[in-house]
């Protein structure tokens, strides 16, 4: 396959992932707002989870952070519409969107006018007036198109060189997203652990599993039992949520072999070699260990890894 | 609300046909092929036809069947006007079509290798030597030079109009990189989604066929000895306005799609970067104008082609579709001439007659032109796409003026034909059909034999009365059926 053709689409279905997560983290930022300022009285000196997202994407490339943060709406209006941001909603489905329409021959019919049909709603002069009448429908539905996009893609592409790079691109970008979600989310529950009351941390570790789809699976394993080693346990090492890291990291890989057309006999690709060890690394990990090593070491660890696997595809697949 | 007689043919209730209409003779009966048709029509109200209309324009949206249109600042994709009432040619019509088109190309195409070999027609003086060599698309590096199978004219596209008595007759070659057929594929996929009914008691002849085809003749074309060639579609890139078609027809015939970044010259062949390093390329359809193909050969400023790609042309490694230097056999200086040229090589007269064409080179015609510019179509003869003409009758004194003075200044870069009331087709405007100007343009597939794909693009001139059809001006299309010799059942 053209080096050109595996790049984009490693990056269409990277920015079909990243916009459907901001999707999700701008959904909760709005819902949770309501509940925290409840919480803590309306007290702007307290950090909200308005501020949260903020620091989930200030992760992310160079963000700026150009308005009132006190402004919620315009936020969410920015961040979704706003065309000249690179981090907006629309810039991604957008590039994703342009990507897709110089790659339409490698992708199914089907997937491509998924996509252009997103596209196609959100530029359309309607969508404001969507979202204005209600931000939760509209981020519901983002969400679900970019899902449908990728079940398209699982459902009409054979299992090629094409496919596996559209799946390496989205899982990468889930596990990043994982690790940046725990990192901010910890933090802020950290110093919340000392100050503020139980109410308050039950909101902020409600908000971090619904952001992850992750609510009502977790208390199935866990029941009510709501704390940080249990979650983490969950987000990171479980084997069978899909939104878990070890999960991700586990599809990632197949793809990576995929591409290669390797059984794990060879060692393939660096790239290969290092997502290996982060997968045995989760494979075999303590969560009591985890937690001695410092989640946000452990984090920081995992995102090194993604952009390195990033470097390595870029130098064995597409800059040949 | 309107009562059931009222609204039962009121899609054609106020119809007069103007001109040479495709649908009624000059008496007002409707043609024996288009009664079927008809009598569906009377069937179907305004609003239903107009419900249908906006799912097939939607059905293009979604699909991303696109063209891009330049002018504005940075190109703005639009869906082409898709009119969902049927050009219907009868297998007769078809017949003459068909052969006329082949006859045209297989000429063309021995015009072309004489050119670029022993140029005896130039020695036999049936066309102007200066008016050859001095054509835009004259190619003087590919003197002297064979190409797979001698064939030049793989793909091309004929324009052909019909005038007041329903005469077919060439208006246009394209001999480089027409476009237009993924319209012709998807508007009737979209048609027979959409207006299922309308097919129904037509036996019209299958299209599906023309990404195989096309497919099997670049396979053909490969360079001596290959015998599973890799093959590619080369386009400009995405923000070309034709890139739907590029990505369709590689999508349609399983190809790759490259771009010049894509493609590398490597110890004298051309190969493309793949994930698992490069790989040799043997037949390139290229939609890359000649002059991009090769900065190190034409334009160097261009990015859109590869360096060393006409070097491997040259010595046979890889065929270009269509061939470098076709130009020179659609210029519309060379128009005139090509029922002599049909002449010269086949000993045959042309069975598709050409439009009366004056040129300015000539002092009799030029006289004639200067005085009767109000009258006439005047054309770049190295312009397409309606760009650089006038159009007489609907032209103001001073572009008149300025077309005079381009004219005497350089005579051999126009040329001159009455304006041909082109037929005109019952077309849904508002609420109504209504007769709108149409012309087509079928494609010829010049392989192992000569393939021409049943109809082509019918382009419809959607403003009353005017009579430019292109896409880039405004013009709509519809799907073209051309029925089997069981006619309508």
């Amino acid at each position: 396959m053209l080096s050109r053709v595996a790049e984009n689409l490693f990056w269409i279905s990277r920015y079909v992932e990243r916009a459907e997560n901001l999707a999700r983290v701008l959904n909760d930022a709005f819902h949770l707002e309501l509940d925290a300022v409840g919480l803590h009285g309306g007290d702007s000196d307290v950090k909200g989870p308005r501020d949260q997202v903020l620091n989930v994407l200030a992760g992310q490339d160079r963000f700026e952070l150009t308005w009132d943060p006190r402004e919620s709406e315009g936020m969410l209006t920015n961040l979704t519409f706003d065309s000249t941001r690179s981090h907006s909603l629309l810039s991604m489905i957008s590039r994703a969107r342009e990507n897709a329409r110089a790659t339409q021959d490698t992708l199914s019919p089907e997937s491509w006018s998924q996509l252009n049909q997103l596209y196609l709603a959100l530029t359309r002069s309607k969508s404001r007036k969507q979202f204005e009448a209600s931000p939760y429908r509209f981020y519901d539905r983002v969400k679900r198109s970019c899902i449908l996009f990728h079940a398209l893609v699982d459902s009409t592409m054979p299992r090629n060189e094409a496919f596996y790079f559209l799946e390496v691109g989205r899982f990468i970008e889930r596990i990043d997203m994982i690790s940046r979600v725990l990192n901010v989310w910890f933090s802020a529950a950290g110093e919340g652990e000392k100050t503020a009351e139980h109410s308050l941390r039950l909101v902020y570790w409600t908000g971090l599993l619904r952001s992850c789809s992750a609510y009502e699976a977790y208390l199935k394993r866990y029941h009510e039992r709501l704390d940080a080693e249990s979650i983490v346990q969950y987000l990171v090492l479980d084997l069978d949520f899909p939104r878990s890291m070890r999960f991700c990291v586990g599809r990632c890989l197949e793809s990576l072999r995929g591409i290669t057309g390797g059984a794990g006999q060879r060692t393939g690709t660096e790239a290969e070699r290092r997502l290996g060890r982060l997968e045995s690394e989760l494979r075999y990990a303590d969560i009591h260990e985890v937690f001695a090593r410092g989640l946000p070491n452990f984090l920081s660890g995992v995102q090194d890894t993604c952009a390195k696997i990033v470097e390595e595809m870029q130098r064995a697949y597409f800059l040949t | 609300m309107r009562s059931a007689s009222e609204s039962t043919g009121s899609l054609l209730s106020r119809y007069s046909p103007y001109g040479f209409d495709e649908m009624f003779s000059a008496t007002g009966t409707v043609r024996p092929s288009y009664a079927p048709l008809q009598q569906r029509l009377l069937h179907l109200t305004s609003a239903e036809l107009e419900r249908r209309h906006r799912i097939a324009d939607l059905t293009m949206q979604r699909q991303g069947i696109t063209f891009t249109v330049y002018g504005r600042n940075k190109g703005v994709e639009r869906i082409m006007p898709f009119d969902p009432i049927p050009r219907i040619i009868p297998a007769d019509e078809w017949d003459l079509i068909d052969r006329g088109l082949k006859q045209r190309v297989r000429a063309l195409n021995l015009f072309v290798h004489d050119i670029y070999h022993q140029r005896q027609i130039l020695k036999d003086g049936v066309v102007p030597t200066e008016l050859v060599l001095g054509a835009s698309g004259y190619r003087r590096e590919l003197h002297g030079i064979d190409v797979a199978r001698d064939i030049y004219i793989h793909i091309s596209g004929i324009d052909l109009i019909r005038d007041e008595h329903g005469k077919y007759l060439v208006l246009e070659d394209n001999c480089r990189t027409p476009s237009g057929v993924s319209y012709v594929l998807k508007n009737r996929q979209v048609m027979k989604e959409v207006f299922p009914l309308l097919f129904q008691q037509y036996d019209v002849l299958p299209i599906d066929d023309y990404a195989s085809n096309l497919r099997s003749m670049l396979r053909y074309v490969a360079p001596g000895g290959v015998q599973d060639p890799t093959i590619v579609v080369l386009s400009p890139g995405v923000y070309n306005s034709a890139y739907y078609e590029h990505s369709f027809l590689a999508r349609q015939m399983g190809v790759e799609l490259v771009e010049g970044r894509d493609l590398v010259f490597d110890g004298g062949q051309i190969a493309m970067r793949t994930t698992r390093g490069l790989q040799r390329i043997d037949v390139i359809y290229r939609r890359v104008d000649d002059d991009f193909l090769d900065p190190l050969a034409f334009r160097r400023d261009s990015q859109l082609g590869v360096a060393g790609l006409l070097g491997a042309y040259r010595s046979g490694q890889v065929t270009l579709v269509n061939g470098v230097g076709t130009g020179v056999c659609d210029d519309k200086g060379i128009y005139p001439f090509v029922p002599d040229i049909i002449r010269y090589y086949l000993g045959e007269d042309a069975i598709l007659p050409n439009v009366e064409t004056f040129r300015p080179l000539i002092p009799a015609h030029r006289q004639h032109i200067l005085s009767n510019l109000d009258k006439l179509v005047v054309k770049a003869v190295d312009g397409s796409g309606g760009y650089g003409m006038l159009i007489g009758p609907a032209s103001t004194a001073p572009q008149r003026e300025e077309f005079a003075a381009k004219i005497k200044a350089n005579p051999r870069g126009y040329i001159a034909q009455p304006t041909i009331t082109l037929s005109s087709h019952p077309t849904f405007i508002g609420e109504h059909l209504e007769g709108r100007h149409i012309d087509l343009r079928p494609f010829v597939l010049y392989g192992e034999e000569i393939k021409i794909l049943p109809g082509g693009l019918t382009r419809v001139a959607l403003p009353r009365g005017s009579l430019v059809v292109n896409s880039s001006q405004g013009g709509g299309s519809k799907d073209t059926w051309v029925l089997g010799r069981g006619g309508s059942t």
